[in-house]
C-alpha cells in the first residue's frame, strides 16, 4: 500500500470547532503552518517507508506502527487545512533522505526527522488561531515527542533528556 | 479591576501601589497584564496544572523512596521525577509573573491519595502491593497530566504559556511512553499507541 494512498484515505478530528466562526487572516496563517508541518510529516514518512526494510525485530515492529501514526498525523492535518478552507501543498515526487545504509543510521535519520517535526508543531501552536486546533496540533506533537523517545532506548540514547521538549534537544 | 477589562494606564498604576517603585521599574507590557481578566483566566489553568504537577512529584517521591522498585526503574523514574519538578518551577514562575497564588501540594499519603481520587485515578500510594503496582499508579498519573496540558491548549490565550504548555505536555508524553516501556519491556509498540495523544481529561 503506497503512503500516498493512505494519506488520501485518513480523516480528521472530532476536537476541531467550526472553522468559520475564526477570522480568515488568522485561517490563512493556521494553513501556511498546516502545511510546513504537512510537508515535514509526508518526508518522515517516505523515511519510515524506505527505511523499515533496514530495521529488524522490535524495533521494526515499532517503527512500523510509527509510520502508521505519520500517516494519521498527515491526515489529521490534511482535514484541519480542509475544514480552515486552505488548500494542502501538492506532493513532492521524492524527498532527499541521504543514503542511511545500516539500522542504525536509518534510527538516527527517523530521530533527526521527529525532532524537526517536534520543533515545527511548538513553534506553530501559540500562533494558532483556536483552542481546539492548538490541541489537535499538540496530540500530534506529544505522539512524535513519544516516537523520539523509543527512536533514543533503540539508539542506546538517554529517551527523555529535557523536561521542556523543543525538538533542539 | 475586577469587572472590566483594565486600561494599561490602570495596570501600571495598580503595579506600583502592589509592588512599589522597584516593581515598576521592570514593568513590562507582558507583566502589565497581570491582573487582567485574561491573566486570571490563564494564572487559573496554570494555577490547577501546578496543582497536579505537585500531585505527580509527591507520587513519584513516595514511590522512590519505597523499596517497591526494582533498581533499573529506579534509574528511570528518577530522570522523569527531575523533570515533573522542573514543571513544578516553571509553572510556579509563570504563575508569579501572573500574580496567581501557588496551590498547596499534598501534605501527607492520606490527602495524596485523596486527591488521586478526586482526579479519578484508581491507584493509592497507602495501597501500593509491588513495583508493577507502583508503575501504574504513576503510568495513570502521568495520563492525567497528559490531559491537563492537552486541555490547557483549548483556554490558555498567552503565547509563552501555550509554548511551555505544549513542551510540558510533550514530555509527559514521553514519561508515559518510559513507564509502559518498564510495564512492557521490549514492547515498545504498547508504549506508543496512540497517533494523537490526548492524555486522560
Amino acid at each position: 500500500v503506497s503512503a500516498v494512498a493512505l494519506i488520501a484515505g485518513c480523516g480528521g478530528s472530532s476536537v476541531r470547532g467550526p472553522a468559520n466562526q475564526v477570522p480568515q487572516r488568522l485561517l490563512r496563517s493556521d494553513v501556511e503552518s498546516f502545511n510546513r508541518a504537512l510537508d515535514l510529516e509526508r518526508r518522515s514518512i517516505a523515511a519510515y517507508t524506505a527505511g523499515i526494510p533496514l530495521l529488524q525485530g522490535s524495533d521494526a515492529m515499532a517503527a512500523k506502527q510509527f509510520l502508521s501514526q505519520e500517516l494519521a498525523h498527515a491526515g489529521e492535518l490534511l482535514g484541519l487545512i480542509r475544514d480552515a478552507g486552505g488548500t494542502a501543498i501538492p506532493r513532492v515526487a521524492s524527498y532527499d533522505l541521504g543514503h542511511p545504509r545500516t539500522a542504525r543510521q536509518v534510527l538516527a535519520l527517523l530521530e533527526m526527522l521527529e525532532n524537526r517535526q517536534i520543533a515545527a508543531y511548538v513553534a506553530a501552536i501559540p500562533t494558532l488561531s483556536t483552542g481546539s486546533v492548538r490541541a489537535s496540533v499538540a496530540s500530534i506533537l506529544a505522539d512524535d515527542a513519544q516516537h523520539v523517545s523509543i527512536l533514543r532506548v533503540a539508539l542506546g540514547s538517554t529517551a527523555a533528556t529535557s523536561a521542556f521538549v523543543t525538538g533542539r534537544e | 479591576l475586577l469587572g472590566r477589562d483594565p486600561t494599561r494606564r490602570e495596570l501600571v498604576r495598580h503595579a506600583v501601589s502592589a509592588g512599589g517603585l522597584a516593581g515598576a521599574a521592570v514593568l513590562s507590557p507582558a507583566s502589565a497584564l497581570a491582573g487582567s481578566s485574561a491573566a486570571q483566566s490563564d494564572a487559573a489553568v496554570i494555577g490547577r496544572l501546578l496543582g497536579l504537577e505537585l500531585l505527580v512529584v509527591f507520587t513519584y517521591d513516595h514511590v522512590l523512596a519505597s523499596s517497591l522498585i526494582s533498581p533499573h526503574a529506579r534509574q528511570v523514574l528518577g530522570p522523569l521525577l527531575a523533570q515533573d519538578k522542573a514543571h513544578v518551577g516553571a509553572l510556579t514562575a509563570a504563575l508569579a509573573r501572573l500574580g496567581g497564588t501557588p496551590p498547596p501540594g499534598p501534605a501527607d499519603i492520606a490527602q495524596a491519595d485523596r486527591y488521586l481520587a478526586g482526579r479519578r485515578v484508581s491507584g493509592r500510594l497507602g495501597q501500593l502491593r509491588g513495583g508493577r503496582d507502583a508503575l501504574r499508579l504513576l503510568l495513570a498519573i502521568e495520563h492525567v497530566a497528559e490531559g491537563a496540558y492537552y486541555v490547557s491548549m483549548l483556554t490558555l490565550g498567552d503565547p509563552q504559556l501555550l509554548r511551555l504548555g505544549a513542551e510540558m505536555m510533550a514530555s509527559e508524553a514521553q514519561h508515559t511512553t518510559l513507564i509502559s516501556l518498564l510495564l512492557h519491556p521490549g514492547v515498545p509498540t504498547q508504549a506508543v499507541p496512540y497517533a494523537l495523544v490526548q492524555g486522560r481529561h
